[in-house]
């Protein structure tokens, strides 16, 4: 069995983000990481390749800067490595066209990728890489279990948790997980660097990169908070909760 | 807020891709998985089993030595790798240096074959732990007149006598003991439940307190002839395995020394006084400024004595200084910090003066500040003044 | 240019968020369809103003969430720019239908004037990005970003079979258990310190967090003096907390509590003196003792709809 883990090369969540003229200055990013939420994914398909054998295949598009998150993977312990190849941006359609593309380039009839990515915290790609392959998809999933007869994953609910069944093909979006992720040792890292990184291009994939009538015409900080405010008396605590939900929309 | 190592020159930039990986592996476990818990562990006086465990897994026991299970990485490799455990704290880095420079290494470099088949693999990942008896009750910087003895008997050998301040003693499968026999020093290992071997542990330390400290008692302690160390006589023993610990100690040193810089910094910027951070006033911004001078100096000893080791270009003078000045300044380095914080700084929310007091050990231990200094004097002077008279 | 509103069930009906769904259609303009996959909520939504027609979906499909059979169903009905609630069932929908129709899918946004022009939060809310929708594209509405449409109208329903196959079947619901949330990871958190007067006033935040799903911390001040784990205590070194709410209660706010929590989104303190540091650093400050506050707070937290 092959599993492709698809992962993403984002800032470190610790990472300062600085914007100069309308955009990110991705040369001040001071660490780049695996996307958290990827993370957990790779670790789903590690436990498959120990329990059952699978070949994991991680696959990453992105600039010549994101072959590191696949050395990262190999030294944890992925098989294979796969780098799509592209710099600067790339419409919704273009990437999940191409990662579906690389799935099938690699026969991998189990797709293992984080629920969102920490950059962009959209959380297409899984779903739509599912469409594009006709694969059945899961998302929200802490864990997975190979079966006799396909996959049982467990996925959160509005209510609470489910665990349900699905036949391969399928796709798999992982939150946060219930596992504790390895960490890569000194002879992983050691073995990583002798591994091949196969490179290709969106072109290598028949996939041509045009516009989709979604541009981004800027990123910028976030407009300051507002000075904190200030209540006397008890009652205005009612005040306060309609403000942390309208204002502050966080409950 | 993650930890963003202070680093002016860009000294890491000059690490191979398997340094830097390994180092971010060091790394992101300490904050995960030491930061958390030094705390409390120092309150109650434990190194956790759990750090053992995962330090063995993560590989990078016995860095630098090859074969035998062990990692073969560079010196350089092992330096950084002592950097970023101290960060954490002292005590780790302790562990490490006393199980891969002073209980692995002489075992690889004066063992029989047989020892190291037997000791080492283990050794590498944790599972036997080491530790090393040179220092007695009464014999500190002057080694060379140990009273501890080894006497043949039979098919053994009977040691007799006790050391001191032996990092790891309690929780060691296997001690590293050097012993005279017959007036020469030589080296010995030791294994845990030898009859006539305990390894007391000693409590009430205000330094190094997640880590364990012990004495090394033996009485009429019987162990087989094929536990001596065969390839080495006199004390050229030890003091090729306090070599290869006092260069991780110069690595180390600096990785306590970025933590106190780290917390002084963060605290400095959030901490008002008289309306504005204290961060803003010349006094504090001075303290910063030379603490980030002293450590940009100690990061570029330390990775050029790097290279001269792992070019096998030194002498140990090269890391008598490095240890003396490295540990010099994080010491000092932790004191300002210390100072920064106020009173603060006294308390257990902020590391600086567990670092502070651990650097007073550090200091001390694998030859004190002075001997180092006597070492680079009979250097430039060709005039031993470690003794009086003769 | 139409939209196309899939709405989205919860037990008791219709999410709310739908309302603000069709407030988000009439910027965009042209005529809006409300397309209901399965469960009820038809008349509900009839109800909104701005809204054209109602379609109710049927079908066995319905029955589980499954984004890939339900995207299925729905493509041939859905026209224009698509718009579902950002939550992660309204993404994981948005995306799929957004690859079946062969469209572009914007996710999050937080804003959306005409153009169409949106805002989303990048970089989980340390950036934002501006972006221009100029094709027909799925577009997810962060909750409560917008206002909600107003009541009153009848928008005409028709019901729509589907054959649909579902792709997934579930095995076992399991129903959370309401453990304790750990400091470190929780979203909100809770916290309270010496002016909470008694350990055993702890209770009271324990109630609170179970209704906002928060953890609860402590200073060090109770950790130290009442014997409190230190798992909970915020500020010792290496707890640095970030939740996007921190509900700070009878808490002064030491330097190094201030240091552990400060990088929090939001800062709610509750404190009876003006003066208290914790003040400085809060968002929305209530100077009230806790025994008079905290019930309000509680009661009118339960009572946002």
């Amino acid at each position: 069995m092959k599993v492709a883990v698809l992962i993403k090369q984002v800032p470190d969540t610790t990472a300062k983000v600085g914007i100069t003229s309308g955009s990110v200055d991705e040369g001040a990013i001071s660490k780049w990481s695996i996307s958290p939420y990827d993370e957990y994914a790779l670790e789903s398909a590690l436990s498959l390749q120990s329990g059952s054998g699978a070949t994991v295949v991680a696959i990453t598009l992105g600039p010549e800067r994101s072959s590191k998150s696949l050395i990262d993977a190999a030294a944890v312990g992925a098989d294979e490595l796969l780098h799509v190849v592209h710099d600067g941006g790339l419409g919704s359609l273009s990437l999940q066209k191409a990662l579906s593309e690389a799935v099938t380039r690699v026969g991998a009839e189990v797709v293992l990728v984080g629920k969102q990515a920490a950059d962009t915290n959209s959380g297409s790609t899984g779903p739509g890489v599912a469409k594009m392959l006709n694969y059945s998809c899961v998302g929200l999933v802490s864990r997975i279990e190979a079966g006799s007869d396909g996959f049982e994953a467990t996925r959160s609910t509005p209510s609470g948790m489910e665990r349900v069944s699905v036949k391969l093909p399928c796709v798999f979006a992982f939150d946060k997980g219930d596992v504790e992720l390895r960490r890569p040792n000194v002879r992983g890292i050691m073995m990583a660097k002798k591994k091949p990184i196969e490179k290709i291009s969106l072109a290598d994939l028949g996939v041509d990169n045009t516009g989709e009538g979604v541009s981004t015409t800027s990123v910028d900080y976030p407009p300051e908070k507002p000075e904190g405010q200030r209540f006397e008396g008890a009652d205005a605590a009612a005040e306060v909760a309609v403000k942390l939900r309208e204002e502050a929309n966080v409950i | 807020m993650g930890y963003e190592a202070l680093d002016f020159y860009d000294v890491d930039s000059l690490l191979t891709d398997e340094e830097r990986m390994i180092r971010d592996a060091v790394r992101d476990w300490v904050d995960e998985s030491v930061i958390p818990k030094i705390e409390n562990a120092c309150r109650e006086g434990v190194f956790l089993d759990e750090w053992r465990q995962d330090i063995g897994s993560m590989g990078i026991l016995g860095a630098p030595l090859k074969g035998y299970g062990c990692p073969g990485l560079s010196y350089t490799a092992y330096g950084v790798i002592c950097r970023e455990l101290e960060r954490g704290d002292s005590g780790i880095r302790s562990f490490a240096s006393v199980q891969g420079s002073l209980a692995m290494y002489p075992i690889w470099d004066f063992g029989s074959e047989e020892q190291k088949e037997k000791y080492l693999p283990g050794m590498a990942t944790g599972e036997l732990i080491g530790c090393f008896g040179l220092t007695e009750p009464d014999y500190g910087s002057n080694p060379g007149d140990m009273v501890t003895k080894a006497t043949e008997d039979g098919d053994g050998f009977v040691l007799n006598g006790a050391k001191m301040w032996i990092t790891n003693g309690t929780i060691a499968d296997l001690a590293i003991v050097w012993a005279k026999l017959d007036g020469v020093i030589r080296g010995f290992i030791v294994e845990k439940g030898d009859p006539g071997f305990s390894a007391p542990e000693m409590k009430g330390k205000h330094s190094l307190k997640a880590s364990v400290t012990s004495e090394l008692v033996f009485q009429d302690c019987r162990i087989p002839k094929d536990r001596i160390l065969p390839g080495v006589k006199g004390l050229r023993g030890p003091f090729s395995c306090l070599n290869n610990a006092r260069f991780g100690i110069s690595w180390g040193a600096i990785g306590s020394a970025q933590a106190c810089y780290d917390s002084a910094k963060s605290y400095a910027l959030s901490r008002i006084q008289f309306d504005h951070p204290i961060a803003a006033y010349q006094l504090v911004q001075n303290k910063l400024a030379w603490m980030l001078r002293e450590i940009t100096k100690g990061q570029l000893l330390a990775y050029h004595l790097g290279k001269k080791k792992d070019a096998g270009e030194w002498i140990p003078e090269h890391i008598s200084l490095a240890k003396m000045n490295n540990v010099d300044i994080a010491l000092e380095i932790a004191r300002v910090s210390r100072d920064i914080h106020g009173a603060n700084g006294i308390l257990d929310e902020y590391p600086v003066m567990r670092h502070m007091a651990n650097l007073e050990s550090v200091k001390t231990y694998e030859g004190t500040h002075d001997i180092h200094n006597l070492i680079l004097g009979r250097h430039i002077t060709g005039i031993q003044a470690f003794t009086k008279g003769a | 240019m139409s939209t196309t509103i899939i709405a989205e069930q919860q037990e008791e009906g219709i999410h709310p968020t739908l309302p603000q769904l069709v407030h988000a259609a009439s910027i965009i303009g042209g005529e809006c369809t409300i397309i209901i996959p399965g469960g009820g909520g038809e008349s509900e939504a009839s109800e909104i103003v701005g809204v054209d027609r109602v379609l109710k979906f049927n079908g066995s499909c319905f029955s589980v969430f499954d984004s890939q059979s339900w995207s299925s169903a729905l493509k041939g009905s859905v026209g224009g720019t698509v718009l579902l609630a950002s939550t992660p069932r309204g993404r994981e929908l948005g995306a799929s239908l957004a690859a079946d129709i062969g469209i572009s899918v914007v996710q999050d946004i937080t804003s959306i004037s005409e153009g169409i022009n949106v805002e989303r939060p990048v970089f989980s809310g340390k950036a934002i990005e501006k972006v221009t929708i100029s094709s027909p594209a799925v577009i997810t509405i962060r909750p409560n970003s917008l206002d909600p449409a107003g009541n009153g109208a009848s928008a005409p329903v028709s019901t729509i079979d589907s054959g649909e196959d579902l792709r997934m079947a579930v095995e076992e619901a399991i129903t959370k258990a309401s453990e304790k949330i750990d400091v470190s990871e929780a979203d909100i958190i809770i916290s309270g310190g010496r002016g909470l007067g008694d350990i055993s006033n702890f209770e009271k935040l324990e109630e609170v967090a179970s209704t906002l799903g928060a953890a609860v911390g402590a200073s060090r001040a109770v950790v130290d003096e009442w014997g409190l784990p230190h798992s909970m205590q915020v500020g010792q070194t290496g707890k640095t907390v970030t939740p996007s709410l921190y509900i700070a209660v009878g808490i002064s706010g030491a330097i190094q509590h201030l240091a552990g929590m400060r990088s929090s989104s939001y800062i709610v303190a509750i404190n009876k003196d003006p003066e208290a540091p914790i003040f400085t650093v809060a968002d929305y400050g209530i100077v009230a003792s806790w025994e008079d506050a905290l019930p309000v707070l509680h009661d009118s937290i339960k009572a946002l709809p």
